[in-house]
C-alpha cells in the first residue's frame, strides 16, 4: 500500500534521510521507532509533502500512485493523513467549519458529493464524544488555548472524520495520559480493516500496547536499520537504541 | 484674491481656481483658504503625512470638471432597511420625508471653522470649499431602531467636498454606516464633526471601497461626553491614496471607545488609518485593533496615538496593530504612540508584521485544502478578528461578505 524505496531527503541542504526503504501492505499497522534526531518527523513531512523537505532521490507510492510530485492537498485527496506531532493553533478559524471545508475539498478532488451539513454535525458530535472533545471545544477557533493533550484529541477527531486510506501518526502518544492513549487505540482500531494502513511513529513501546503493530522498524541515522515483529518494540524498550545508533 | 499660493502645483492651482470660482464664499471660507494656503497639500516632509503624501499623489493630475454621477446601484446595506442619505460628488440627497420620531436631519450651512482642526491642511481646504453640510440629531433618550446609511459616492474625477454634523443626544443611541464608493474623485474630502452626549451610544461602520485611481480623505472628530460609548469598525480596500482619520476626545468621565480597522490591499492600493484619542477626564477606556493585509504593492499605513492628560487618571487604553504582507513588495507602516501625563493609568500597544505562517499553510493543505483555499482561510481569519467585533449580525455579514469577495478576487 505505502511503499518507500531508497528515499533520500534533504532539509536546508542537510541530508536527513539517507536511503530509507519501507513497505506497509494494506491492512497492516507498522511502527517506526527511533531515537531523537533519527529523522522520524522528516519522514512524516516528506511523505505528506511539506515544502523544504526535498526528496533528492527515491520514490514514495500510495496504492501504486507516486506521491513525490504531488501537492500536499493532492496527497490528502488520495487518502493520506498525517497526525501532527505538534498540531497548529489557528486563531480565527472555526473548528467545525474548517473540518467540514477540508472534508469537502477532499471529496471534491475525488469527484464525490459534499457531506451535508446535517450529516456532518451529527458525525462530528459523535466522533467528538469518542475522542473527548465537547461541543464547546468544537465551536472554538481551531486548537486555540487547547492543552497539548486536547490538540492530540483534535488530531484523532480528524482521523475519525476523514477516515483516510493511510494514516501516519507522528508521536501521537507524546504528552498523553493512559486514558488518552486508550482513546487513540480505539480510534485507530475502529478504522483498521484490510483496505487501510497505518504508520505509527513513536519513541516508546507503550502506545503499541493499544495499537498492536504487524511490524516494527528501527529508524536510525536516516535509514531503517532493523525490522521485525511486535517483539522488537519490547526489546528496544529494554535495551534502548544505543546498539542501532552505532550500527547506523 | 490673487496669488494666494506660491509656486502652486498644477493641482493646487486648480484648487485655487475652484475656490476663486465659488460664488458664495464668505469671510470664514476665505479665512479657511488662507489657512490652507499657508499649510498647502500635505507632503511626506510633514511627520504625520510621511507615508501618505497627498501632494505627490495629486501633483501630476488635475481635477476634470465637476464630476458626473452614474446611476446609483443599491447598497449592500439595503437589507438592513436603513435611512439612506447619498452625498454624490459632495451634493447631498436626503429623504426629507423619512424622519422617524426622535430623529431630525437636513441640509444646512457648512461649518465656518472647526477650532481643533484649524491646523489640519485638508480640513482647512474642506472648510474653504464646502457650501452645504448634512446635519443630523438623535434626540435625548431615543434609540434608533434603523441604521443611518450615509453613502459618499464620487464619480467623474472632479473635486468633491462634503461635511456632516452629528449630534447623539443624552442617553440616545444610533448606528451610522458610511460607505465611500464609486470610481472616485480626483480629490474627495469629507469632514464629520460630532458629539455624543452623556451616556449616548454611537456605533459607526465605515466601508471604504472606491476605485483604484481615487484619492480620498475622510476625518471624523468626535467629542465624547460622560459615560458615552463610541464604537467604530472600518474596512478599506484602499485607493490610489486613501486616508481615514479618527479623532476622539473624551470630554467626560467613564467614556468607552472601540476603534477597529482592517485594510485589504492589492495592486498599488494605499490605505491609511490615522487615529488620535485624547483623554481629558478620568476613567475612560479605549480598545483599538488594526489589521492590515497587503498583497502586490499594497501599502497599509497605521498611525495610532493615545494622549492621556494629567487629569485623566485610571485611563485604560490598549492598542494593537498587526500587518500581514503577502508579497515581497507589499508594505506596512505602523506608528503606535503613547503620550501619557497621568501616573495611574494602564496603557499598552503592540505591533506586529509578518507573512502567512508556512506551518499553518502546510497543516491546512495536509487536510486537503488547496493552496488558494488555505491562504484565503488564513487571511480571512486574520482580518476576521476586526469583522467579528461587529455585534449586529446582519451588519457583520455585509462586512464578512466584502472580505470574502476580496479574497475571491485574489487568484
Amino acid at each position: 500500500m505505502l511503499a518507500i524505496d531508497n528515499l533520500h531527503v534533504a532539509v536546508g541542504g542537510a541530508e536527513i534521510l539517507k536511503g530509507l526503504s519501507l513497505e506497509v501492505p494494506a491492512g497492516e499497522v507498522h511502527a517506526v521507532m527511533g531515537p531523537n534526531g533519527s529523522g522520524k518527523s522528516t519522514l512524516s513531512y516528506a511523505i505528506a509533502g511539506r515544502d523544504d523537505y526535498e526528496a533528492t532521490t527515491g520514490e514514495v507510492t500510495l496504492g501504486g500512485e507516486s506521491l513525490l510530485d504531488l501537492d500536499p492537498d493532492e496527497r490528502a485527496a488520495l487518502g493520506l493523513f498525517l497526525s501532527f506531532q505538534h498540531p497548529m493553533e489557528i486563531p480565527g478559524v472555526q473548528t467545525m467549519n474548517f473540518i467540514r471545508t477540508a472534508i469537502n475539498a477532499q471529496r471534491k478532488a475525488r469527484g464525490e458529493d459534499e457531506i451535508s451539513a446535517a450529516d456532518f454535525i451529527r458525525e462530528v458530535r459523535e466522533k467528538g464524544k469518542l475522542v473527548g472533545l465537547d461541543d464547546a471545544k468544537l465551536k472554538r477557533p481551531f486548537n486555540v488555548g487547547f492543552s497539548g493533550g486536547e490538540k492530540k484529541r483534535m488530531e484523532m477527531l480528524q482521523l475519525a472524520m476523514f477516515k483516510p486510506r493511510f494514516a501516519i501518526m507522528d508521536e501521537t502518544d507524546s504528552g498523553l495520559d493512559i486514558d488518552a492513549l486508550k482513546m487513540v487505540g480505539e480510534v485507530v482500531n475502529s478504522l483498521r480493516d484490510e483496505t487501510r494502513g497505518f504508520l505509527v511513529i513513536t519513541h516508546y513501546q507503550r502506545l503499541l500496547d493499544y495499537i498492536k503493530p504487524d511490524a516494527v522498524h528501527v529508524l536510525a541515522g536516516g535509514r531503517i536499520v532493523k525490522s521485525g515483529g511486535p517483539e522488537l518494540a519490547k526489546t528496544l524498550e529494554e535495551s534502548g537504541y544505543e546498539q542501532f545508533i552505532e550500527a547506523a | 484674491m490673487t496669488e494666494l499660493l506660491k509656486n502652486p502645483s498644477a493641482f493646487e492651482a486648480a484648487l485655487e481656481n475652484a475656490f476663486t470660482a465659488r460664488s458664495n464664499a464668505n469671510e470664514t471660507a476665505e479665512a479657511a483658504f488662507d489657512r490652507f494656503a499657508a499649510q498647502r497639500l500635505p507632503n511626506r516632509r510633514i511627520e504625520g503625512w510621511k507615508w501618505s503624501d497627498f501632494n505627490a499623489a495629486l501633483r501630476a493630475s488635475a481635477p476634470d470638471g465637476a464630476g458626473t454621477a452614474k446611476a446609483i446601484a443599491p447598497s449592500p446595506f439595503a437589507a438592513l432597511n436603513p435611512i439612506e442619505i447619498q452625498i454624490v460628488n459632495g451634493r447631498i440627497n436626503a429623504p426629507m420625508d423619512d424622519q422617524p420620531k426622535g430623529l431630525r436631519f437636513g441640509v444646512m450651512e457648512a461649518m465656518g471653522t472647526i477650532p481643533e482642526l484649524e491646523i489640519h491642511p485638508i480640513v482647512s481646504l474642506n472648510v474653504a470649499m464646502t457650501a452645504k453640510s448634512f446635519g443630523l440629531e438623535v434626540k435625548e433618550g431615543v434609540a434608533l431602531d434603523r441604521p443611518i446609511l450615509i453613502r459618499h459616492i464620487d464619480e467623474g474625477g472632479g473635486l468633491s467636498f462634503g461635511q456632516t454634523m452629528l449630534r447623539i443626544g443624552v442617553g440616545a443611541a444610533a448606528t451610522v454606516i458610511e460607505t465611500y464608493e464609486g470610481a472616485g474623485a480626483a480629490l474627495a474630502s469629507h469632514v464629520c464633526h460630532m458629539v455624543v452626549r452623556d451616556r449616548g451610544r454611537f456605533n459607526r461602520l465605515v466601508l471604504s471601497d472606491t476605485g483604484a485611481g481615487a484619492v480620498n480623505h475622510a476625518i471624523v472628530a468626535a467629542k465624547l461626553e460622560a459615560g458615552s460609548v463610541y464604537e467604530q469598525t472600518s474596512l478599506s480596500t484602499g485607493a490610489k491614496l486613501s486616508r481615514h482619520e479618527t479623532l476622539l476626545h473624551f470630554w467626560g468621565e467613564d467614556g468607552e471607545a472601540r476603534v477597529d480597522s482592517a485594510a485589504l490591499l492589492t495592486g498599488e492600493a494605499h490605505a491609511d488609518f490615522t487615529t488620535h484619542v485624547l483623554h481629558k477626564k478620568p476613567g475612560c477606556a479605549v480598545r483599538q485593533l488594526h489589521k492590515g493585509v497587503a498583497a502586490d504593492r499594497g501599502r497599509a499605513v497605521f498611525q495610532g496615538k493615545f494622549e492621556v492628560e494629567r487629569a485623566a487618571q485610571k485611563t485604560d487604553a490598549q492598542m494593537t496593530a498587526n500587518a500581514l504582507l503577502l508579497s515581497d513588495r507589499a508594505e506596512a507602516n505602523h506608528k503606535p504612540e503613547l503620550e501619557i501625563y497621568a501616573d495611574d493609568v494602564e496603557c499598552a500597544h503592540g505591533s506586529t508584521c509578518g507573512a502567512l505562517d508556512d506551518a499553518a499553510l502546510f497543516y491546512l493543505r495536509q487536510r486537503g485544502l488547496s493552496e488558494r483555499q488555505a491562504r484565503a482561510l488564513l487571511i480571512e481569519a486574520f482580518a476576521g478578528e476586526v469583522v467579528d467585533g461587529i455585534e449586529e449580525e446582519k451588519l457583520r455579514a455585509v462586512f464578512a461578505a466584502r472580505v470574502a469577495a476580496w479574497l475571491e478576487d485574489q487568484s
